[in-house]
């Protein structure tokens, strides 16, 4: 018997939140989020599908890197040396690790709606304008999952390379290197259509289920997720920690 | 309690560790004592998981610190004062691991109240912490779930004199109750006050290894560790 997971959990779900810095980053997403529903609601008019697609914006990067903080705090701030020898089965911390930022993506997706509602009915009230309630919980199932997907993206790229800055320059890099690929002729756009999880979940994420290709799909996120998750939690349990 | 066999580790073709063994008894403070860079931390990493050995083993009570039951429990260890998240209060900092380790809240002050860091103090973060302030911390979290063993790597640095003689009190006071308590550093003459043994480590090996008053007998132990240790010291420069 050691540390039971829903004790990991519970610690790494903390560690989350603890901080300054991650104050810091939760209140700034909050905020960002807030401004620009209520910002676009103004200048777009009464759409909740759009206003809470505003959202999206600011957490394509935010939920990635803080993915990507959870991980690789450990090793900026050398805390490593204490969480690994309170759980010397460190596969299981790196589990533990996944599931707080992942349940974060879902709960700011509805956080997003939650504030798309009132932006919605303010804007239409002010703009005297009939409000479209047009989101559906066909389009808000995928655009929650969209936003899970990156930062489940973060967190691996974060276990992969254990080194902050490094992940965080390579995922906000990886968009503009797959458009490059994309232009490089037949194999490049071929390539960008099954690996670049920004086209593959671009469906998911307006909720066009229907075109939505699930082997490209699945092909991208064993790409971006599980394949550098993997090699990451074989790495991190391997490695010598100082 | 704590054992080191025949421990050796080769980083890209150096011993840092050369047939390390020595042994560590309930009831008593074993310092480990050498230069910077003869080997100390990377031991006390061995033996409780956070780095391999090329060969030889690292136990405590006969077993590898991975095999023991929740080895945390029973192992205490402190193994840089610097290794904290700045941002975290000295609070949290405990409290993370009282949980990992399923203990009551009400150790975490206790624990706050043995190292003797306030309410106050332990409300703020880290980061603005003296070292011999995390120092305290990290003896506070590695005597959370009153180990029966405790692995100190470098504790008195960065303490006051009134810190080192209260480590000094602590320390014994422990190792009177049972517990075995291994601490490291680089000043002989802090471990020299406490320790019931001494191990001196030198590139890697173990030089000598005795009672304090074993090795006092006939001329200082100092003046032994110094010759001692004149060619790891060399080594360096």
């Amino acid at each position: 018997m050691t540390v039971p997971f829903h004790r990991l959990l519970i610690v790494e779900t903390r560690k989350l939140f603890d901080t300054r810095s991650a104050m810091i980053l939760t209140a700034v997403l909050l905020l960002l989020t807030v401004a620009a529903i209520a910002g676009r609601g103004l200048y777009i008019g009464p759409d909740l599908q759009r206003l809470v697609w505003t959202a999206g914006l600011g957490y394509a990067n935010l939920l990635p890197v803080l993915g990507i903080l959870t991980v690789t705090n450990e090793w900026s701030h050398r805390t490593a040396l204490t969480t690994f020898a309170l759980e010397p089965r460190r596969w299981r911390v790196m589990a533990a690790k996944a599931v707080p930022p992942t349940l974060a993506a879902a709960v700011a997706s509805l956080f997003a709606l939650l504030v798309a509602v009132p932006a919605t009915a303010l804007a239409g009230a002010v703009r005297h304008v009939p409000a479209h309630w047009n989101a559906t919980p066909a389009t808000m199932a995928g655009w929650t999952a969209t936003n899970v997907l990156f930062t489940l993206a973060g967190v691996a790229l974060g276990a992969l390379l254990l080194n902050a800055p490094a992940a965080i320059v390579v995922y906000l890099a990886s968009t503009g290197v797959w458009n490059a690929v994309a232009m490089l002729g037949g194999t490049g756009e071929t390539l960008a259509e099954w690996l670049d999880l920004n086209r593959t979940a671009a469906p998911l994420a307006t909720g066009d289920w229907a075109d939505v290709a699930p082997a490209r799909l699945a092909a991208s996120a064993a790409l971006w997720i599980v394949i550098p998750l993997l090699l990451g939690v074989v790495r991190v349990s391997r490695r010598e920690v100082r | 309690m704590i054992e080191f066999s025949n421990v050796t580790k080769t980083y890209k073709g150096v011993k840092a560790l050369d047939d390390v063994s020595f042994a560590v008894g309930p009831g008593s403070v074993t310092g480990f004592v050498g230069p910077n860079g003869a080997g100390k931390s990377t031991a006390l990493r061995i033996l409780v998981g956070l780095g391999r050995a090329t060969s030889g083993s690292a136990t405590v009570c006969g077993r590898p610190y991975h095999e023991l039951e929740r080895p945390a429990c029973q192992v205490g260890t402190l193994l840089d004062a610097g290794a904290l998240h700045p941002g975290r209060s000295g609070r949290e900092t405990l409290t993370l691991g009282a949980i990992t380790l399923g203990l009551p809240r009400s150790r975490v002050d206790e624990a706050l109240d043995l190292v003797g860091l306030t309410r106050a103090e332990a409300r703020r973060a880290v980061g603005s912490y003296s070292l011999g302030m995390r120092q305290r911390l990290g003896i506070a979290h590695a005597l959370l779930a009153k180990p029966r063993a405790l692995v100190l790597d470098e504790p008195v640095n960065g303490l006051d004199p009134q810190g080192i003689h209260w480590m000094r009190a602590l320390l014994r006071d422990l190792a009177d109750a049972g517990c075995a308590v291994l601490l490291s550093s680089h000043l002989l003459h802090e471990v020299e006050q406490v320790a019931d043994h001494i191990v001196v480590i030198g590139r890697g090996r173990v030089l000598v290894q005795g009672g304090v008053a074993e090795l006092n007998r006939g001329r200082s132990l100092e003046q032994t560790f110094l010759e001692l240790t004149a060619d790891a010291d060399r080594s360096l420069a």
